[in-house]
């Protein structure tokens, strides 16, 4: 079962690069040993880090198909920080990983203990999709 | 340069999509079928993904012995991932044309459905 784990962060979350050097390392070094992990045990499928969001754009179609885009976003809007797409046996597994992706230390290496969401994504995309 | 496009609704959102005529339906999975083709042709494409329902949904914290603590209860402006598509594109403005194009599906009876799709580069960071 295919599982996407989402790490959300208000604007806030943009606070990240102030941390102290060490810290941060600490984070990074965290979250490379647990892809490696997961890779490790078959279970990563992918995993990516999003740019910050100050970039986010939201994008709609005008009445001729063009793009119009705006940046403007509500103060309790949540950003995506990043996800990890895992292949797993069971929910409780991916619950599982998520705490640990959960418990990544913040600063003074304090478990920032993050909410996590949890969805499944469909197997495979819908054939008339492809 | 990769950027994700990203659709979002909340329940009401996704509960009025599932009462929509099934010709509706199948209208937006074919749009979005060409547009995906379209994406492979030009060597844009990386990923698409559609997501399971919202009444799936988990909200996963580690305690502090590490054992996960899960709950499904979202305020009800909670905005959903429905699905996401990840290309790679020569500039920010061809992401932004791309999503334009899949804010344009057609809704209910053909009409184009123009929903907001949050477009965002992806890190350079370390994995």
């Amino acid at each position: 079962m295919k599982y996407i784990l989402m790490m959300n962060t208000m604007r806030a979350g943009a606070g990240v690069p102030a941390w102290p050097k060490a810290d941060l390392q600490a984070h990074i070094a965290f979250m490379q040993s647990l892809n490696r992990d997961l890779r490790d045990s078959g279970e990563l499928v992918s995993a990516e880090g999003l740019s910050f969001p100050n970039q986010a754009r939201l994008v709609r179609a005008d009445r001729h198909g063009a793009p119009v885009t705006d940046g403007v976003f509500p103060e309790s809007k949540e950003f995506l920080a990043g996800f990890w797409i895992i292949d797993v046996d069971s929910p409780e597994r991916a619950y599982a990983i998520a705490a640990r992706v959960s418990a990544a230390p913040g600063p003074g290496g304090a478990p920032l203990c993050m909410p996590i969401e949890v969805r499944p994504v469909m197997s495979a995309p819908p054939p008339e999709m492809l | 340069m990769k950027y994700i496009l990203m659709m979002s609704s909340t329940q009401a959102g996704v509960s009025s999509y599932n009462t929509w005529a099934q010709s509706d339906r199948d209208a937006v999975m074919q749009t979005l079928s060409v547009i995906v083709k379209d994406l492979v042709e030009t060597g844009e494409f990386v990923a698409t993904q559609p997501l399971a329902e919202p009444s799936e949904a988990k909200v996963v914290r580690g305690e502090k012995n590490g054992l996960p603590v899960t709950d499904g209860v979202f305020p009800e402006s909670k905005e959903f991932l429905l699905g996401y598509w990840i290309v790679d594109v020569a500039t920010p403005e061809r992401a932004y044309a791309i999503a334009g194009r899949i804010s344009a599906v057609p809704g209910p009876g053909g009409v184009p459905a123009n929903m907001a799709i949050e477009v965002r580069r992806f890190a350079d960071g370390p994995k």
